[in-house]
């Protein structure tokens, strides 16, 4: 049925649990929501890193450096997340469970000695200057890959 | 940075954010006011990032502009993908996909405000 207010056939989500669509992988459905939550951190964590890198990379080498392996740990789990599929799934579960460990090693470094952070990287303080998303965000994708996969095993 | 546009901006990505977090929760796909809308809010941002450059190539702006220009560029990026992504779920999931656009490009520009002003 065409809604009249957009002008285009929106099904209710709920029309479909578990259809075909929801079997092609991790990038659909409600994981197009955490792909983009993903995609807006890789590109955050990516920028930042850049410019501490382009800009004044020998104040904090390892920081900046941390920064910028935060960066391709959301830019891979991003993509992995998005394409779906067996070899990435494998590669969306590594990523996201470094992410979670560096998120907390990180978290806890940076808290610990301060000093070694001038500059922060995403990571620091648990991702308190990303309103804590970095530190939820593993734990979400973590069990979204973990319900995907029973899924596909539910349906064979 | 003017402050008119960077407010205009604002406004216009929360209400895009707002509209599509309605049509979300009502379990419908991404339409075309969601499209007309990121349409407007990316001419904003282009404009934005016309007047940013000109104003920094002058006194203003701040000390180390590497971090502001980075922020001028990546929130181009923004609306452009958000629905590209959304259109390709055409359920609730598209939708709240633009809640995320919405909401990043807000808060990419409140971050672009304290940049330019120097207090972060």
């Amino acid at each position: 049925m065409p809604d009249p207010d957009t002008g285009v056939t929106g099904e209710p989500a709920a029309a479909r649990p578990g259809g075909d669509r929801a079997r092609t992988g991790t990038g659909t459905g409600p994981g197009r929501l955490l792909v983009a939550v993903y995609a807006v951190f890789a590109l955050a964590a990516g920028a930042r890193a850049g410019v501490q890198i382009g800009t004044k990379f020998s104040d904090a080498p390892l920081a900046y450096s941390l920064s910028a392996f935060a960066a391709a740990v959301y830019v891979v789990a991003t993509v992995a997340l998005a394409r779906g599929g067996r070899t990435s799934f494998r590669v969306a579960v590594a990523a996201c469970s470094v992410e979670m460990a560096g998120v907390v090693v990180i978290g806890t470094l940076s808290l610990v000695d301060r000093s070694a952070f001038p500059d922060a990287t995403v990571w620091s303080g648990y991702g308190e200057g990303y309103g804590f998303v970095p530190l939820v965000l593993p734990m979400v994708g973590l069990r979204w890959l973990y319900r995907t996969a029973r899924r596909a095993r539910a349906e064979g | 940075m003017t402050t008119v546009l960077a407010t205009v901006i604002i406004v216009v990505a929360l209400l895009i954010a707002g509209y599509a977090l309605v049509t979300a929760l009502r379990g419908r796909a991404m339409g075309l006011p969601d499209l007309i809308g990121l349409g407007v809010l990316e001419a904003l941002l282009v404009a934005q990032a016309v007047v940013g450059f000109v104003k920094l190539s002058g006194d203003g702006g701040p000390k180390h502009p590497a971090t502001f220009i980075g922020y001028l560029l990546a929130v181009l990026v923004v609306p452009v993908a958000g629905a590209a992504w959304g259109l390709l779920e055409r359920t609730r999931w598209g939708s709240a996909v633009l809640v995320v656009a919405g909401v990043a490009v807000a808060v990419m520009i409140v971050r672009m405000n304290q940049l330019w002003s120097g207090s972060a």
